[in-house]
C-alpha cells in the first residue's frame, strides 16, 4: 500500500475512532469522556461482525481489486442489456401510433378494405391506406447496351394527401409528400431509399421504369415513420402514389399485394378505448380475415425478436459475470489466506467459529455491495450513452429511462453470484485452528470448514438458477444455457482433476525444468483448476461463436451450388405462365424450373377455436401471425415427404389441406382435422389429409400449408417460379456466352424485367447476402457480449496466477539460490502454463463445438460446418493469451533479489 | 494448549475453575476462553488492521461489554501506551507490541493468564522489561500466570515449575 493511501485511511479511521481519550504523557491514566453517553461513535451501534468488518476493510483493502472488477463488468453487462432492450420496447409502445401509422391496422392481402367497410371504419375516425408489394425497377437511359440491371424494389403506395398521419417522413430535399409524388406529365414522382440510389448508380432527377409507369427520382428516403409496422422486406423501399400504383399496370388479380388500412381514432384514446373499437371492428366484420394490429403491438414479430436477442444477450453478460465468479472465488481464498491468523487471534479471544465466519462474511458483502453498486451505475448510464447510437443504427425509436426492474435484476444476479462464488472458500474461515498460533503455523495449517457452508453456496447457485429461468421469457432457451454452463463447469472441473492427477500419476520427468512444471500443476494450490476453469469457459465461447457464424456464411457459399435455385419470379400472371416458362428455358441451357400456383391467406380458425383466442408455443406462432404464402396441388409437390397420412387423388372434390408437420403438431392439428384461412375475404375450411417435413433450408418451393385444388376453384392466382442451373465450371454461363454465373444471373433479371415487367425476380443469393449482413451485425453483438465474458474469465485467471505467486515466490528464491537462472524458470513456467492451456484449449474445441452444433442444428435449422482452421487459430489465440498472461505474471515475481526473502522466509 | 482450551486432549479431562473444558463445545469454549483465558503469544499475534485500542477492546467487544473501549485505553495506559491508542502494530516496537499484547490479555480480567515464551521476539533487555511487567501485572490482579518458557531463570520466579521432557511430565515442584 502506498504510503500516500495509507495516510488518507489512517486519517479516515482517526475520525471514526470510537473514542477520543485526550493525550498524556506515558503511565498517566488518560482523561477521557464519558463514551457511553456523549461520544460513541456511530460505528459502535453497528453489529460486531459489521464492525469488525469494517475496521478490517479500512486498514486492509488490498485483494479486493479484481472481485470488484468481475462483479462490476457482469452487472453493468447485465443491467445495460436490459436497459437498452427496454429503451427499445418503451420506444415502441411509446411511438406505438407513429409506427403502426394509426390506432388500429387492418392488414389484408389480395383486396383493399370494402367500401362497407370503410364506411364503417370511417365513423370511428380518420382511415388511411397503404399497399405493399414487390416489383423491379429499372433506371432509363442507361449507358451499357443491354439496358441497366434491374433492381427489386419494395414499393409502398400511399395517399400523398394524408400520408403520413402520424409522424414525419423525412426526406432529402425536404418537401411535402403530395408534391414529391404528384404526376407531372406522364411521370410520376418517387421517394427512393439510398440503397437504390447505390445500386442503380442513379441520382434525384433520374428516371425510372416500374410495370408500365414511368417515375422520377425526386427525394431520397431517409426516415419513415410507419416502416417497422409494414415488415421489413429484400429490396430497397420506394414510396409512390396510388394512382401511380395503378399506373403501373401490377395490381391484377391474384398479384400478392399486401393492404393495410390504418384507422387513427380521435384525440388520445386510452388503450381501452383502442381495444373496445377494435374488439368492435371484429364483431362487425368477423369474415373480413384482416390480420388486425393495436398500437400497443405495431409489430409483434419484432417485439418477439427483440426480447430473444435480449435475452440471448443477458444470458451471454450472465455468462461473463459467472466466469468472472472464479475472479470471485480466488478474492475470497485470497482474503481467508491472507487474514488465517487474525481469525485464529480473534477465536483466541473468545470470538466463535461462526462469528469469525459471519466476519469473513460481512467483508465479502460490503465489498460486494460496492461492486454492484458501481456496476448498476455504469449499467444506469448505458441507455443514456448509447440510446442515440442505437437509434441511428436500429433506425427506430428510443425512450431513454431507468430501468429498475433491469437494475434490480443486475444487482440480483451479482449478489447470487458472489454467494455462489465465496461461501464455500469462506468456510474456511470457520475452521481456521487456534491452537497453530502457539505453533506458528496459522499461515499453512488447513481445515475444511463445515460442510453447512458448501451446502449454502449450493442453495445460493438453486437461487441463481431458480432467477434466471423466472427472469427469463424464452425458459426453455434459458434451461439450455444454464444446462451447458453447469455442464461446462462441471466437466471443466473434471478436466483439471485429471490434469492434476496425472501430473501426479505420470512418471517423474527426466528433465529438471519439466519436473518442476509437473510438480506445480500436481501439488496441493495448483494452478490447474483455476486456470483451466477460465481458458476452458473463455475458449469455449470464442470457439462456440466461430462456429455458429461460419455456419452462417456457409450458408452464403451453398447458393452457388447446383442444389438451390437461383431465382425465385414472384407474380407471374397465371396466363403467362406457359409463355414465361418457354422464356426462362431459352435463356439459360439446360435449366431446373419449378412453378407452383401462389396465393396469400391467414388462419383463422384452428379445429372450432378463432385464431386470436389460440396459445400456441413459439414453433406455431409464426405460423398464426399474419397471412402465409398458400399453394394447392393435385400431385405431391417434388422433394415433399409425406410423414403422416396420405395425398388425395389428383381429381378429388374435397377441400383437402396438407400441413408441415411442425406446425401441424404446435397447432394440435392431426388428420382428419379442420383449419380455416381466409383468402381474398373468403373463409375456406380444409380437412388435414396428411402432414409434411419441409427441409426450409434447400430453399426449394415449400409451403406450409398446400391444399387439394377444390379448394380453391376458380379463385385467381399468380405463378411463383424457381429456376436452378448449374454453375460449377462455368458451363451454363460459357454455353450462354456469358463470362461468369453472376454475369449471367445479371443477364437473366435484366431480360426478365424487359420482357415481363410484372414479374419480381429475387436473386437467391442477393437475399442470402442481405440476411448475412443482418447475421453479421447480430454476431458482432453477440461478439462484443462475449468479450465481455471474455475479459472476465482473464481478469479471474490473472487473479489466480497472483494467488498462486507466494510459492511460486517460495520455489524461485530457493531456486535462484542452487543456481537456476531466470530463463531457466521461465521456461519451467511456460511448460506449465502451456499444458494447462492446452488441456483447456482441448476440451474448449470439443465443448464450443458441441455447443455450435446445439445451436446451429437446433435452433438456427441449418447446417453444421467444422471448421478446421477457424478452430485452431482461436484455441492457438487462447493459449498464447494464456502463456503471455502467466509469464507476465511470474516475471514480476523472478526479478525480487534473493536475498531479502530468504530473510522473510 | 490443553489448559487455555486451545486444543482437546486425546484422553482424560481438563477442569478449569470448575468446568471440565473437554465437555464444552467450540462456541462454549470460544466464550468460556474470551472470559477466562489470557493469551500471550511469542509473536504477539496482534491484528495488523486494527489500532492498539481496537485490539485491546477485541475480547471485550466479544464478550458484549459496553465499556470495552474505555476498559481497553486504561489497560493500554496500566502497560505505559497511553499515548499509542490509535497506533498500528507496525508503527510500534516489538517490545510495545508485546506490552499491547499482554493489555489485551488482561483486558477481560482474566482468571488465568497464560503467557507462551513471551520474550522469544524480543531483545533481552526488552524482555526483561516485558517479564517484569507481566509479574507485576498478575501480582496486582491475582491472577494464575502460566509462563511457557525455555529459560531456567525465569522460570524460577514463579511459585511452581513443571518440566517437559519429550512430551511428559519430568519434574515439578
Amino acid at each position: 500500500m502506498t504510503v500516500a493511501r495509507r495516510g488518507f485511511l489512517e486519517r479516515f479511521r482517526a475520525k471514526w475512532v470510537p473514542v477520543r481519550v485526550k493525550k498524556t504523557r506515558q503511565n498517566e491514566t488518560p482523561e477521557h469522556y464519558d463514551v457511553s453517553t456523549k461520544h460513541r461513535n456511530v460505528l459502535d451501534k453497528l453489529p460486531l461482525a459489521l464492525r469488525f468488518a469494517l475496521r478490517d476493510l479500512l486498514g486492509d483493502p488490498r485483494g479486493f481489486g479484481v472481485f470488484i472488477a468481475c462483479i462490476v463488468i457482469g452487472v453493468a453487462a447485465i443491467s445495460g442489456v436490459n436497459g437498452l432492450s427496454r429503451a427499445l420496447s418503451q420506444g415502441l409502445a411509446k411511438e406505438g401510433r407513429t409506427i403502426l401509422g394509426g390506432d388500429i391496422s387492418f392488414n389484408l392481402s389480395h383486396r383493399q378494405v370494402e367500401p362497407n367497410e370503410r364506411a364503417w371504419l370511417e365513423q370511428h375516425g380518420r382511415v388511411d391506406e397503404i399497399a405493399l408489394m414487390r416489383a423491379m425497377a429499372r433506371r432509363e437511359a442507361a449507358t451499357t447496351p443491354d439496358g441497366a440491371d434491374p433492381a427489386l424494389v419494395e414499393l409502398k403506395a400511399v395517399d400523398p394527401s394524408l400520408y403520413p398521419v402520424f409522424g414525419a417522413l423525412e426526406t432529402e430535399p425536404r418537401e411535402p409528400v403530395a408534391r414529391l409524388l404528384a404526376l407531372r406529365g406522364d411521370v410520376f414522382g418517387l421517394i427512393a431509399d439510398p440503397l437504390l440510389i447505390a445500386r442503380l448508380d442513379a441520382k434525384i432527377g433520374d428516371l425510372l421504369t416500374i410495370g408500365a409507369a414511368r417515375f422520377e427520382i425526386r427525394a431520397i428516403l431517409r426516415g419513415e415513420p410507419d416502416k417497422l409496422s409494414g415488415g421489413v422486406g429484400f429490396g430497397s423501399r420506394v414510396l409512390i402514389s396510388f394512382d401511380a400504383l395503378k399506373a403501373t399496370g401490377l395490381v391484377r388479380p391474384g398479384t400478392i399485394v399486401r393492404y393495410i388500412a390504418r384507422l387513427a381514432l380521435p384525440g388520445n384514446p386510452s388503450e381501452e378505448e383502442v381495444a373496445a373499437v377494435a374488439d368492435a371492428s371484429g364483431a362487425a366484420f368477423p369474415l373480413a380475415g384482416w390480420d388486425m394490429r393495436k398500437r400497443d403491438a405495431a409489430s409483434p414479430q419484432f417485439s418477439r425478436n427483440l426480447e430473444r436477442f435480449s435475452q440471448l444477450l443477458t444470458l451471454v453478460a450472465l455468462t461473463a459475470l459467472v466466469a468472472g465468479g472464479a475472479g470471485v472465488a480466488n478474492a475470497v481464498r485470497g482474503l481467508i489466506e491472507r487474514k488465517r491468523a487474525a481469525f485464529a487471534v480473534l477465536k483466541a479471544l473468545g470470538a466463535s467459529a461462526s462469528r469469525v465466519f459471519a466476519i469473513a462474511l460481512t467483508q465479502v458483502l460490503l465489498m460486494a455491495a460496492l461492486a454492484i453498486c458501481l456496476g448498476l451505475g455504469i449499467g444506469a448510464a448505458i441507455p443514456y450513452l448509447a440510446g442515440a447510437a442505437l437509434e441511428r443504427v436500429v433506425e427506430l425509436p428510443v425512450v431513454v429511462g431507468m430501468d429498475y426492474a433491469g437494475l434490480a435484476i443486475g444487482a440480483l444476479y451479482g449478489l447470487l453470484v458472489t454467494l455462489v462464488f465465496s461461501l464455500g472458500p469462506l468456510g474456511d474461515a470457520h475452521g481456521v485452528p487456534v491452537a497453530a498460533l502457539l505453533r506458528g503455523e496459522a499461515e499453512s495449517s488447513r481445515e475444511k470448514g463445515p460442510l453447512r457452508y458448501r451446502v449454502a453456496g449450493l442453495s445460493a447457485m438453486l437461487a441463481l438458477v431458480a432467477t434466471v429461468l423466472l427472469s427469463a421469457t424464452d425458459k426453455r432457451l434459458a434451461a439450455y444455457f444454464l444446462a451447458a454452463v453447469l455442464a461446462a463447469f462441471l466437466l471443466l472441473r473434471g478436466v483439471a482433476f485429471a490434469a492434476t492427477w496425472a501430473a501426479r500419476k505420470l512418471p517423474r520427468a527426466k528433465d529438471a525444468r519439466l519436473r518442476l512444471a509437473q510438480s506445480n500443476i500436481a501439488r496441493p494450490g495448483s494452478l490447474a483448476p483455476a486456470l483451466i476453469l477460465s481458458i476452458g469457459v473463455t475458449a469455449s465461447l470464442l470457439v462456440a461463436l466461430a462456429l455458429v457464424e461460419g455456419a452462417i456464411h456457409a450458408e452464403l457459399a451453398r447458393s452457388g451450388t447446383r442444389e438451390i435455385p437461383r431465382f425465385y419470379f414472384i407474380d407471374v400472371p397465371r396466363d403467362e405462365s406457359a409463355a414465361f416458362e418457354s422464356f426462362l428455358a431459352q435463356q439459360v441451357p439446360a435449366p431446373r424450373i419449378n412453378h407452383v400456383p401462389m396465393m396469400r391467406g391467414r388462419i383463422v380458425a384452428v379445429k372450432d377455436a378463432r385464431a386470436e383466442t389460440l396459445h400456441v408455443g413459439e414453433d406455431a406462432a409464426w405460423a398464426l401471425d399474419g397471412d402465409r404464402g398458400i399453394t394447392f396441388a393435385a400431385r405431391v409437390p417434388q422433394g415433399a415427404r409425406i410423414a403422416e397420412g396420405e395425398w388425395w387423388d389428383a381429381d378429388t372434390k374435397a377441400p383437402l389441406v396438407s400441413l408441415e408437420a411442425k406446425v401441424a403438431k404446435g397447432l394440435g392439428l392431426g388428420i382428419g382435422d379442420e383449419i380455416t384461412v381466409n383468402v381474398l375475404g373468403r373463409e375456406i375450411t380444409a380437412r388435414v389429409a396428411n402432414l409434411r417435413r419441409v427441409e426450409w433450408r434447400s430453399y426449394a418451393i415449400n409451403f406450409v400449408m398446400v391444399f387439394s385444388p377444390a379448394a380453391f376453384q376458380g379463385a385467381p392466382y399468380s405463378e411463383l417460379f424457381t429456376i436452378g442451373y448449374d454453375v460449377s465450371e462455368g458451363r451454363p454461363s460459357q454455353a450462354a456466352g456469358y463470362a461468369n454465373a453472376d454475369a449471367l444471373d445479371a443477364a437473366l433479371a435484366r431480360e426478365t424485367a424487359k420482357r415481363f415487367p410484372m414479374v419480381a425476380s429475387v436473386r437467391v443469393k442477393d437475399a442470402l447476402e442481405a440476411v448475412d449482413k443482418i447475421a453479421g451485425q447480430l454476431a458482432l453483438a453477440a461478439r462484443a457480449a462475449a468479450g465481455v465474458a471474455v475479459v472476465t474469465a482473464l481478469l479471474a485467471l490473472g487473479s489466480a496466477i497472483a494467488a498462486g505467486q507466494r510459492a511460486r515466490q517460495h520455489d524461485a528464491v530457493v531456486l535462484k539460490t542452487l543456481g537456476a537462472t531466470r530463463p531457466w524458470l521461465m521456461t519451467a513456467y511456460a511448460l506449465e502454463f502451456g499444458a494447462l492451456a492446452l488441456v483447456a484449449c482441448l476440451f474448449a474445441v470439443v465443448a464450443g463445438a458441441a455447443a455450435a452444433f446445439g445451436i446451429v442444428e437446433g435452433l438456427m435449422k441449418m447446417s453444421f460446418v467444422f471448421l478446421p482452421g477457424t478452430v485452431a487459430a482461436t484455441a492457438l489465440a487462447a493459449l498464447a493469451a494464456t502463456m503471455l498472461l502467466g509469464l507476465a505474471g511470474t516475471w514480476r515475481v523472478l526479478a525480487r533479489k534473493p536475498g531479502p526473502e530468504l530473510r522473510s522466509l | 494448549m490443553t489448559l487455555a482450551g486451545l486444543e482437546r486432549p486425546d484422553a482424560g479431562s481438563a477442569h478449569v475453575d470448575g468446568h471440565d473444558l473437554t465437555k464444552l463445545d467450540e462456541d462454549s469454549l470460544a466464550r468460556f476462553r474470551g472470559e477466562n483465558i489470557g493469551i500471550v503469544f511469542q509473536s504477539f499475534q496482534l491484528i495488523p488492521t486494527m489500532t492498539a485500542l481496537e485490539n485491546v477492546a477485541a475480547p471485550l467487544e466479544l464478550a458484549g461489554r459496553r465499556d470495552a473501549f474505555s476498559r481497553a485505553a486504561e489497560e493500554l495506559a496500566a502497560v505505559g501506551l497511553g499515548e499509542r491508542l490509535s497506533h498500528y502494530p507496525r508503527q510500534l516496537s516489538g517490545g510495545e507490541q508485546q506490552r499491547v499484547a499482554l493489555a489485551r490479555a488482561l483486558a477481560p480480567d482474566p482468571l488465568i493468564l497464560a503467557a507462551d515464551e513471551p520474550t522469544g521476539n524480543l531483545d533481552s533487555d526488552t524482555g526483561a522489561g516485558i517479564i517484569d511487567l507481566i509479574f507485576e501485572q498478575k501480582n496486582r490482579r491475582g491472577s494464575t500466570l502460566v509462563l511457557v518458557t525455555h529459560d531456567a531463570s525465569l522460570a524460577a520466579r514463579c511459585d511452581r515449575v513443571v518440566r517437559l521432557r519429550s512430551g511428559r511430565i519430568d519434574t515439578q515442584g
